[in-house]
C-alpha cells in the first residue's frame, strides 16, 4: 500500500539548500534551540527519555532500534560520566543523509545532540565523523565555535546549569568505524575491531563508561519531536503490525538516498513507509533515459537486492525484510537498470566488503576475500555452476545472524550474495555458460582459487 | 554457583567463568585456535561456536559467561559444517612449511580431527607463491613466516598482557591483515625484549624460536630450574640424544608459568660451548711440586687425570694446613651452584679444612639486607612471594631494582599489576629505567641519597598520621627514636640532599602510605653502597610504619640476583653461619655440628675453637698479603666482579696456591693453579631456592660434558681424598661423604637445618611448593614471613641517618658513575658472553651518558671513551641515553679486561655487612 505523500513536506530538511542555512543566526531566525531552553527549563530528562519512547523513534543508523528504549538501558544512578557518541561515520554505499544534515544545518543535528545528551544525563560527547567529509566538518567545528561563543555549549548550556561538552573526531576512513564498538575503539586509539557484545555500550562502552552512540538524523529526529510533538511524529509512517508483538512501527519521516539509475537522484524527505516505485518515480523522476529497471539495493547495498518486480516493496523497518532482503538499513536506494549484469553487481559489492573488513573474525576476513576471488574468476571466464552453491554456502555461513562473526560486517556482505544469485542466478549460469562454455559445468575441486588469490588484483 | 547443562552434563561453575572454562573443567573438549587461558578471550577465530537455549544462533563459548540454567550443545553436525569451514579459510591463508621446525602444530591438529585437507607449496603447484617474505624478522631468537599466520593475534596479546611490552599489533585490514611489529618496523626496533612468548603462544609455528629451525625432533624433555636470576622460573629441556635443542615453557611452573626470559629461554647454549672445560689442568710447576718464588709468573697447563688433580689439590691443602693453620684456606662457594653443592663446600670448609673462612657473592649483592633485615626484624630473607606481591598489593615501591632487566619475569608481572589492576607504582631510580613507564611517579634520586629520600617520605608519612598506629604498638619497637630521627627530614631538606623536588617527595609518601598493602621492593641499588645496612634498615623502618608486613601484597622484598643466592646463604656458605643461620658462635650450634661431622681424629679440626671466618673481599686481600695460602673456588669470578678489580687482580696474581672449579676457563681462571672441570645446571640434580625461598629442583638433563664431573661429587671426592691422606674416618651421624646421590645431601641437609627440615626431594617430586620455613615433613612451608609475629618477636624500628657516599664528585673526577647488570647479560658475563644470540644484541659494553654532558665533553654515541677513576681505567663505547641525568653515568661490568667498569669502582665498604660501593664513585670521561 503506497503512502499518500499530497501533504508531504520536508521537516528535516526544510532548511535546506538556503545560503546561510548552517549558520548559528540562521538557525535561531528559524527558531533553533528554542526547543532546547523549554526542554531545559520545563523537563527532568527521564520526562525526555519517556517522551522520546512515547514516540516510537527508531534508530536511523540501520539496525531500526528504539531510541528511548536503548536510553533506558544505562545504568541508574552511575556514579561516574556517562559517554554520548554520535555516530557520523556514514560509510554505507549509497548514503549521504547524514551529510546534507551536517553541511546544511549543522545546528539541527547539534540541537539534537545536546537534547540527546541531556536525556541520557551524558555530560561529555563525541562527534564522531568520517574523515571524507571535509565540508561538513568545517561547518561542524565553526558551528562549534558559535555555539560555545554563545552559551550553548560548555559550563551551562543556555544558563541552565546543565553542562555539555562535545569532542569532535575525525575517522580515518573505514568502513567498520560506523559499527557502534569498532568506532568506540577508534575513538580510543585503537584498531577499530568490533567488541563482543555483551557487555553494550550502554553497560560498558567510550573508556569503559556507560556510553550511547545514536546516529545523525536520529538526533535530528529528537529535535524535531521535541518542537512538533509525539502526535506528528506518530502522525507519519506505518503503524505497528498489530499481529507482530515485537514490532514497534515505523514512524516519522525519513531521509531517503536515491542514486543509480535515475533521473533525479538525491536526498529525499518522505513519510517512513513509502515504495521503492514512489521513492523512484515521485521523487527520482524515474529509471533515466526512459529505461526499465532491473533492479535495487533498498538500504545500502548491506541490505541485499530488489529485483523489479519488487519495488512495490514498502521502504519502512519490516518491508524490505518481506522481500527477502535483511531490512531498511540507511535507507539508500540505488537503482541499477536493465544494462547492468549482476555479476559486476556482485563483483563490485565483493569487493568492497573484503576491503573493509575489518581482520577480527576468521569468517568475514577470509570469506569476504574468498568470496571476491571467486567472483574474479568468475569474471575472468573461469566460472563453473557450482560455484554458485559455494558462493551461497559462505553467504549462508558468514555473519552475526548465523553467529560466526562479531559484528554485521559480514552479515552485509552476505546479503548481495544470497540475493543476487538466488534473484537473478539464471543470469549468473548464462554468464558462465557463454564465457567459460568448456568448463562450466566442472565439479571438480579447484585448486586455482588460490593462485588466483595471489594474481588477482 | 551457576548451574548449567552442556551437552547432556550438568555442570556447576563459579561466576565469572566462561562457557568454554566451564567445559573445560568438566573435560569437555571445545576446539579453539584464538584461545589461551592466559590471555583475555577474542572471540575471533570462530571454532568454539556453540549453542544455547536462550541465544539465537552460534555463539562462541570462549567469550560467553557461563549462567544459570543455559542449556549448552557444542558438537552437532552443524558445527562440525562451520569449524570446517573456518579450518578451510583458515588453510587457505596458512602456507606449511616445507619443513617443519616441530612437529604437528594446533592447527593442524584440528585439521586432521576435521579431515581437512592441509595444501602446502610442495604438494599442490597452484599454491604457488608465498604472501609475506618468509623469515621477516631480524630478531636473532624469533623467527617469523607470516605465511603460517592465522591471525589469532595470541602473540599479540601475550606481548601486552604476559610482557608488558606492546610490541606486535595487527596491520592492514581484511585479508591483508597481518602481525606487524610497531609501525611496521623489526621487532628489535619496536622495543622486542626478546622474551618469546610470543612464539610460545603461537599455535602454527608462524613465529617460533630460531634457535630450534634444523634441529632434530627431541626425544625426552626434563623440567628443570633456570640457571640465571633469583626469580627461579621453570622450563623444560628439550634433549635429542646429548644436545639440549630448545627450552621450552612449562605451563604448571609455579613462579612463572609460560613465561620466560630471553636469558632463559634462550641463553643456554653456553651449555654446549667450545670453551668448555672438559679434562682436569694443573700447573706444570705445581704437578712437579714446586712452589713458585715471588714474582714468579704461573706456568703452563697440563692436562690430568681426576685422580691426580685430586690429590694434587688434596696433598697442596693438607700442606697448607700442617705448615701454617686451616685459617690460611679460603673458600670462595658459588651462588650458581645448587643447595647441595653449597652444603657440602661449606661441609668440606669446616668439617675437612677446619675454617669458617668460606663465603659467596651475596657478600657482594644482598650482605647488607641480610644484615640489615636481620636487625630489623629477625631473617634477611624475601618476606612475601612474587605472586602475592603482583597479585594482591595495592601500591609498589621499587627503589634501586631495574627489575624489568634483572629479574624480567617478576618485572613482567609487575608491569601485569599496573595494567591489569591499575596498582600505583612508585619507581625510586637514578637513572630512568624502563619500569618509570608504568610509574605512577618517578623519583630520580641522587645516587647514594636512598635514606634521606626513605626518611623524607617517613616525615610526610608522620605528619599526615598515615602510620598504622595498631601495628606499631603491637609488633614493633624504638618507635619514639625512629619519630626524633625522622623531625630533620622534611621535604625541602630531603629535596636538597637527592634533587628530588618536595612535592615529589609528598606525593611519594601519600601514594606509599594510602594505599595499602604496599609492597616494597629492592635490589642492589639498595645494598651496594657503604650505607648499604642502612638503607635496608631505612626500608624496613616504613614498612613497619604502615604496618605492611606478614600480610600479603606487602613485605620487605629483596630480590636475589643469582639462581640460588638464597640457598647458598641458607646452607651456611657464609663465614659467620652454619646452615639456616646457625651462628658458628651458638653454643648449641656448635654442639651439634661438632657432632654430626664428628671423625676418628680432629686433623686439627675443633670448630668450638675457631673464630667466624673471612668475607669475599677480605679473602682476597688476604690471599694477597699471603696471609691466606690457599683458596679454593667454587664457581666464582672474582677476577671480574670484585670492586677496584685491579686490585683484585693483583692480589690473584700474589696468592700461593688457587683451586678453581669452573665449567670455562673464566677471567679468574688466569690466576688459578688448579682447574676442575664442573657442570652446567642442564648435566646435574640439585635443589636451587629462589629469591622468595621456594626450594626447587634442578634436574639433570644431559650426561656431563667431557670428563667433567657434577660440583657434588668433585667436593665429595676431595673430601674423602683428604680424610683419607689425613687418616680420618667418619664417626659423627653426618659426618661421611659417600652420598649415592643429591637427595641424600638435602636430607642431610634437613636434618640439621631448621628451616629445610621438611624440604626433600620427595616432596618437590610429587609436586609440591615449599618455601622455607619448612619445619617438618607435614608442614606446607611459608610463603609469607612475619605473620603475627616477627622473626625476632618485636620488629625494631632503628634511627638511620644521611650519610653521603665515599668518594663524592670533584674537579678531577667530576660524574658519578654508577653500575648495574642489562638485560641480554648476567654478571660477569661468563655465561651469557658463550651466547651467541645474547651476544648478537649486546656484544660490547656500553657507557650510558648523558647528551649534555656527552656534547660538552665532545663525545658522540657510539664514540669510545676512557673512563677513569683514582683507581683504573675502563674503555667502552658511549651510549648517548635519557636514561641516565646529567652528571651521572652507568657501566655495567659484563666484559672482560679494559671494558670491565670494576677496574674504575672502589672497594670501599659497609662497616657491618662488609659489602663494596659499587653504586657510586667518581670519574672523568674523556674521548678515546
Amino acid at each position: 500500500m503506497e503512502i499518500d505523500l499530497t501533504n508531504n513536506t520536508p521537516v528535516l530538511l526544510s532548511r535546506i539548500g538556503r545560503p546561510e542555512s548552517h549558520t548559528l543566526s540562521d538557525y535561531r531566525a528559524d527558531g533553533g534551540y528554542e526547543g532546547l531552553a523549554r526542554v531545559l527549563r520545563d523537563m527532568k530528562p527521564e520526562d525526555l527519555i519517556q517522551l522520546i519512547k512515547d514516540s516510537s523513534l527508531r534508530g536511523r543508523g540501520g539496525a531500526g532500534f528504539p531510541t528511548g528504549l536503548k536510553w533506558s538501558f544505562l545504568p541508574k544512578d552511575h556514579p561516574g560520566p556517562i559517554y554520548f557518541c554520535l555516530n557520523a561515520d556514514e560509510s554505507e554505499p549509497g548514503t549521504f543523509n547524514n551529510r546534507i544534515l551536517m553541511e546544511e544545518d549543522p545546528h539541527q543535528v547539534i540541537e539534537g545532540l545536546i537534547l540527546a545528551c541531556y536525556a541520557t544525563r551524558s555530560v561529555t560527547a563525541y562527534y564522531y565523523m568520517r574523515y571524507e567529509y571535509p565540508r561538513a566538518w568545517e561547518r561542524l567545528l565553526k558551528a562549534l565555535d558559535e555555539c560555545y561563543s554563545a552559551g550553548i555549549l560548555g559550563k551551562s548550556v543556555l544558563g541552565s546549569g546543565f553542562c555539555l561538552d562535545i569532542f569532535p573526531h575525525r575517522g580515518a576512513a573505514a568502513y567498520i568505524c560506523g559499527e557502534e564498538t569498532g568506532l568506540i575503539e577508534s575513538l580510543e586509539g585503537k584498531r577499530a575491531w568490533p567488541r563482543i557484545k555483551p557487555p553494550f555500550p550502554a553497560v560498558e562502552g567510550v573508556f569503559r563508561k556507560p556510553t550511547v552512540v545514536n546516529n545523525v538524523e536520529t538526533v535530528a529526529c529528537v529535535k524535531q519531536i521535541v518542537d512538533r510533538g509525539v502526535d506528528w511524529f506518530k502522525s507519519l509512517g506505518v503503524p505497528a503490525d498489530p499481529k507482530n508483538p515485537r514490532d514497534p512501527g515505523s514512524y516519522g519521516p525519513k531521509l531517503y538516498c536515491l542514486s543509480g539509475h535515475v533521473e533525479r537522484p538525491g536526498c529525499y524527505e518522505a513519510p517512513l513507509g513509502i515504495t521503492v516505485h514512489q521513492l523512484v518515480d515521485h521523487f527520482g523522476g524515474g529509471v533515466w533515459k526512459n529505461r526499465h529497471a532491473k533492479a535495487a539495493i533498498p538500504g545500502g547495498i548491506s541490505m541485499g537486492l530488489l529485483k523489479a518486480d519488487e519495488f512495490d516493496c514498502p521502504l519502512d523497518f519490516a518491508g524490505p525484510g518481506r522481500y527477502g532482503c535483511l531490512g531498511l538499513g540507511t535507507a539508500a536506494v540505488v537503482v541499477m537498470d536493465e544494462t547492468v549484469s549482476m555479476v559486476d553487481f556482485l563483483h563490485n559489492s565483493a569487493r568492497f566488503f573484503a576491503h573493509e573488513s575489518c581482520g577480527q573474525c576468521t569468517p568475514c576476513r577470509e570469506g569476504t576475500a574468498w568470496a571476491l576471488r571467486m567472483l574474479e574468476r568468475i569474471r575472468a571466464g573461469r566460472g563453473r555452476l557450482k560455484d554458485l552453491d559455494l558462493l551461497l554456502e559462505i553467504g549462508d555461513t558468514i555473519g552475526i545472524m548465523p553467529g560466526t562473526t562479531i559484528c554485521g560486517l559480514a552479515d552485509g556482505a552476505a546479503w548481495p550474495l544470497k540475493n543476487a544469485i538466488r534473484k537473478f542466478r539464471s543470469e549468473f549460469e548464462e554468464y558462465m555458460q557463454r564465457t567459460n562454455p568448456s568448463g562450466y559445468q566442472q565439479t571438480d575441486a579447484v585448486p586455482a582459487l588460490s593462485s588466483l588469490s595471489h594474481g588477482g588484483h | 554457583m551457576p548451574q548449567l547443562t552442556i551437552n547432556d552434563d550438568l555442570v556447576e561453575c563459579r561466576v565469572g567463568l566462561t562457557v568454554l572454562e566451564a567445559a573445560t573443567r568438566q573435560g569437555i573438549v571445545i576446539p579453539t585456535l584464538c584461545h589461551h587461558a592466559d590471555l583475555s578471550p577474542v572471540g575471533s577465530c570462530r571454532m568454539c561456536l556453540v549453542e544455547v537455549d536462550s541465544i539465537d544462533g552460534q555463539v562462541a563459548a570462549c567469550t560467553l559467561q557461563a549462567e544459570d540454567g543455559m542449556r549448552v550443545r557444542t558438537e552437532s553436525d552443524a558445527f562440525a559444517k562451520s569449524r570446517r569451514m573456518v579450518l578451510q579459510l583458515l588453510l587457505r591463508r596458512y602456507r606449511r612449511p616445507d619443513k617443519l621446525a616441530a612437529g604437528e602444530n594446533e592447527l593442524e591438529r584440528w585439521a586432521r580431527h576435521y579431515d581437512v585437507p592441509i595444501l602446502s607449496s610442495s604438494n599442490d603447484e597452484l599454491l604457488g607463491a608465498t604472501r609475506y617474505p618468509i623469515d621477516s624478522d631480524d630478531n636473532p631468537f624469533i623467527r617469523v613466516d607470516l605465511n603460517q599466520c592465522i591471525l589469532c593475534t595470541r602473540c599479540v596479546r601475550a606481548c601486552e598482557e604476559i610482557q608488558g611490552r606492546f610490541v606486535l599489533g595487527v596491520g592492514d585490514r581484511g585479508e591483508h591483515s597481518h602481525i606487524v611489529a610497531g609501525a611496521g618496523t623489526s621487532m628489535l626496533d619496536a622495543r622486542c625484549e626478546s622474551c618469546g612468548a610470543c612464539a610460545a603462544y603461537c599455535p602454527t609455528g608462524a613465529l617460533s624460536d630460531r634457535m630450534r629451525v634444523g634441529q632434530p625432533e627431541p626425544d625426552r624433555s626434563v623440567v628443570t630450574t633456570c640457571s640465571y636470576c633469583g626469580v627461579g622460573c621453570q622450563f623444560r629441556l628439550e634433549v635429542k640424544q646429548d644436545q639440549i635443542v630448545s627450552v621450552a615453557s612449562h605451563p604448571e611452573a609455579a613462579v612463572n608459568g609460560m613465561s620466560l626470559c630471553v636469558k632463559g629461554r634462550y641463553g643456554w647454549d653456553y651449555v654446549h660451548h667450545r670453551d668448555r672445560l672438559l679434562v682436569p689442568r694443573v700447573r706444570s710447576h705445581v704437578l712437579d711440586g714446586r712452589l713458585r718464588s715471588a714474582g714468579e709468573e704461573r706456568s703452563g697447563w697440563v692436562d690430568v687425570d681426576w685422580d691426580t688433580a685430586l690429590e694434587v689439590v688434596a696433598r697442596n691443602l693438607i700442606r697448607i694446613k700442617q705448615e701454617h693453620s686451616a685459617n690460611a684456606i679460603g673458600v670462595l662457594s658459588s651462588a650458581k651452584c645448587t643447595n647441595e653443592e653449597n652444603y657440602l663446600i661449606q661441609k668440606l670448609a669446616r668439617q675437612v679444612f677446619g675454617t669458617h673462612n668460606v663465603d659467596h657473592c651475596a657478600r657482594l649483592c644482598h650482605s647488607s639486607t641480610v644484615a640489615g633485615l636481620s636487625m630489623a626484624v629477625g631473617s634477611g630473607a624475601m618476606s612475601n612471594s612474587m605472586r602475592d606481591i603482583a597479585e594482591q598489593s595495592q601500591a609498589l615501591f621499587v627503589i634501586g631494582s631495574n627489575t624489568t632487566e634483572q629479574h624480567p619475569v617478576f618485572g613482567a608481572m609487575l608491569r601485569q599489576a599496573v595494567l591489569r589492576r591499575n596498582v600505583p607504582l612508585v619507581v625510586a631510580d637514578p637513572r630512568r629505567i624502563d619500569l618509570t613507564e608504568f610509574a605512577t611517579l618517578h623519583l630520580r634520586h641522587r645516587p647514594g641519597t636512598d635514606v634521606a629520600l626513605i626518611n623524607g617520605i617517613m616525615h610526610v608519612t608522620l605528619i599526615n598520621k598515615w602510620h598504622d598506629v595498631t601495628f606499631i604498638d603491637k609488633r614493633c619497637e624504638g618507635f619514639a627514636e625512629l619519630c626524633a630521627s625522622l623531625e630533620i627530614y622534611s621535604p625541602e631538606y630531603v629535596a636538597k640532599i637527592t634533587g628530588v623536588s618536595a612535592l615529589q617527595i609528598r606525593e611519594a609518601a601519600e601514594i606509599l602510605a594510602t594505599n595499602r598493602p604496599m609492597a616494597t621492593i629492592w635490589a642492589m641499588g639498595i645494598t651496594q653502597h657503604t650505607t648499604g645496612v642502612m638503607n635496608v634498615l631505612a626500608l624496613a623502618n616504613l614498612q613497619m610504619l604502615l604496618g605492611n608486613l606478614g600480610i600479603p601484597g606487602g613485605g620487605v622484598n629483596p630480590l636475589r640476583g643469582q639462581n640460588n643466592v638464597q640457598g647458598a646463604c641458607d646452607m651456611g656458605a657464609l663465614p659467620n653461619v652454619f646452615p639456616g643461620y646457625q651462628s658458628v658462635t651458638d653454643a648449641a650450634a656448635l654442639q651439634k655440628f661438632s657432632e654430626a661431622w664428628r671423625c676418628s681424629n680432629d686433623a686439627g679440626v675443633d670448630l668450638r675453637e675457631i673464630s667466624a671466618g673471612l668475607t669475599v673481599t677480605e679473602m682476597i686481600e688476604a690471599a694477597g698479603q699471603r696471609g691466606l695460602r690457599g683458596l679454593y673456588i667454587l664457581g666464582e669470578d672474582p677476577a671480574m666482579t670484585e670492586p677496584d678489580s685491579n686490585h683484585a687482580r693483583e692480589c690473584l696474581t700474589n696468592a700461593e696456591f688457587v683451586v678453581l672449579q669452573e665449567i670455562f676457563p673464566s677471567e679468574t681462571a688466569r690466576y688459578c693453579d688448579v682447574l676442575l672441570p664442573g657442570t652446567s645446571f642442564a648435566e646435574k640434580d640439585g635443589t636451587f631456592t629462589n629469591t622468595e625461598r621456594r626450594v626447587q629442583l634442578v634436574r639433570q638433563a644431559i650426561p656431563p660434558m667431557g670428563d667433567a664431573r657434577p660440583d657434588w661429587k668433585i667436593i665429595a671426592q676431595l673430601a674423602q681424598e683428604m680424610m683419607r691422606l689425613e687418616n680420618r674416618t667418619s664417626v659423627g651421624p653426618d659426618a661421611a661423604w659417600q652420598y649415592a646421590d643429591t637427595g641424600e645431601i638435602m636430607g642431610e641437609v634437613a636434618r640439621l637445618t631448621p628451616i629445610y627440615a621438611g624440604v626433600s626431594h620427595h616432596r618437590l617430586i610429587q609436586g609440591e611448593q615449599l618455601q622455607w620455613p619448612v619445619r617438618d615433613e607435614r608442614h606446607e612451608g611459608t610463603p609469607i614471613l612475619h605473620v603475627g609475629e616477627f622473626t625476632r618477636g618485636k620488629g625494631r624500628f632503628h634511627a638511620v641517618d644521611y650519610l653521603p657516599p665515599q668518594e663524592v664528585p670533584d674537579s678531577l673526577f667530576p660524574l658519578v658513575m654508577t653500575t648495574g647488570r642489562v638485560l641480554y647479560h648476567w654478571h660477569g658475563g661468563e655465561l651469557t658472553r658463550r651466547s651467541t644470540g645474547l651476544m648478537s644484541v649486546y656484544p660490547e659494553t656500553l657507557l650510558e651518558i648523558d647528551a649534555s654532558d656527552a656534547h660538552r665533553l665532545g663525545i658522540g654515541d657510539g664514540s669510545m671513551v676512557r673512563v677513569s677513576s683514582r683507581r683504573g681505567v675502563m674503555v667502552a663505547k658511549a651510549h648517548l641515553s635519557a636514561r641516565v641525568f646529567p652528571g651521572v653515568v652507568f657501566g655495567n661490568f659484563h666484559f672482560p679486561a679494559a671494558s670491565n667498569v670494576n677496574n674504575v669502582t672502589i672497594a670501599a665498604l659497609d662497616p657491618i655487612a662488609k659489602i663494596p660501593e659499587f653504586k657510586v664513585c667518581a670519574v672523568r670521561v674523556e674521548r678515546c
